[in-house]
């Protein structure tokens, strides 16, 4: 599994074209039999307490592509607060088991795990 | 040796400062900044501490003026956590505010430096979403900017945390 972060306008999206997804493999936010998901942040925040028990689906997965969600001020909101937590978190795991964890800078793809694929 | 780390929240950064921390001379110091104001802190501060548990650390409390702490015994290794918390507490401290807290934040971790061998220093990345905030919480990112900057000139070494990743941003790896 390939996982793709990065802030928000980064370049994801396009870095998983260059892969070779087309949008018919990439699912938004939901979990499905795609091979990719794209925005596991909004995944999360529909149940962050659920976050973890996403694991084992998103391990299945070819590639996850999640936006940077944990780099601003703390939000007012508890929901807002546990989901960052969350998928920060979750981020941590599913780092730890990927086989290469890409992190988009300005459109540049910066391996900091594993190989560029 | 002073080593700065930094990330967004929930990336790693506790528990690599604490691994780094372990590596070093004791005895091992825990500073904690952060005020239990409400439930939520104090499960977070449970968490920590659960993570710290059987590491050897002794834990000080340090809500604001770092600058004047002295610690038991010098030489060891301290972990500092957080600036994000330590910079917002100086703003308001004594109930005024907001007051400009760079410098008293960086004397402290040049107090600390002084009494350590090793200090390993966890700040935040709170100014990279770009949404649009109070003055005042301006004013926050805009001074702990200056500080993260500040001190990670006077650091050894920078690592900034990406989903539990080190990435060396300054100084050589270890």
């Amino acid at each position: 599994m390939i996982l793709i972060l990065g802030g928000a306008a980064s370049g994801k999206r396009a870095y998983l074209a260059s892969l070779g997804y087309g949008e018919e493999q990439i699912a938004d936010g939901v979990l499905d039999d795609k091979q990719v998901l794209y925005g596991l942040e909004k995944l999360v925040a529909q149940d962050p307490a659920g976050a973890e028990g996403l694991l084992p689906d998103l391990l299945k997965k070819e590639a996850v592509a999640c936006s940077e969600v944990g780099s601003g001020i703390i939000p007012v909101s508890y929901e807002a607060r546990q989901a960052r937590e969350a998928t920060g978190r979750l981020c941590i795991r599913l780092a730890a088991r990927a086989q290469t964890v890409v992190r988009m800078v300005a459109g540049i793809p910066v391996v900091i795990k594993g190989r560029n694929p | 040796m002073l080593i700065l780390l930094t990330g967004g929240s929930a990336c790693g950064k506790s528990s690599y400062g604490e691994q780094l921390a372990a590596r070093g001379p004791k005895p091992l110091y825990y500073i904690a900044a952060m005020q239990p104001f409400d439930d939520e802190c104090l499960k977070k501060i449970a968490r920590h501490r659960a993570l710290r548990k059987d590491k050897g650390f002794e834990t000080i409390e340090r809500y604001t003026a770092v600058d004047s702490l002295q610690l038991p015994q010098p030489g060891g290794t301290a972990l500092l956590e957080c600036l994000c918390n330590l910079t917002a507490n100086e703003m308001y401290a004594g109930g005024r505010g907001p007051l400009d807290p760079v410098q008293k934040v960086i004397d402290g971790v040049e107090n600390l430096r002084r009494q350590t061998d090793t200090l390993i220093v966890i700040t935040n990345d709170v100014g990279s979403d770009n949404e649009t905030y109070s003055e005042e919480t301006r004013q926050y990112i805009r001074y702990l900017g200056r500080i993260n900057a500040q001190i990670a000139c006077m650091a050894d070494r920078v690592y900034e945390l990406v989903a539990g990743i080190p990435l060396c941003v300054k100084g050589e790896r270890s």
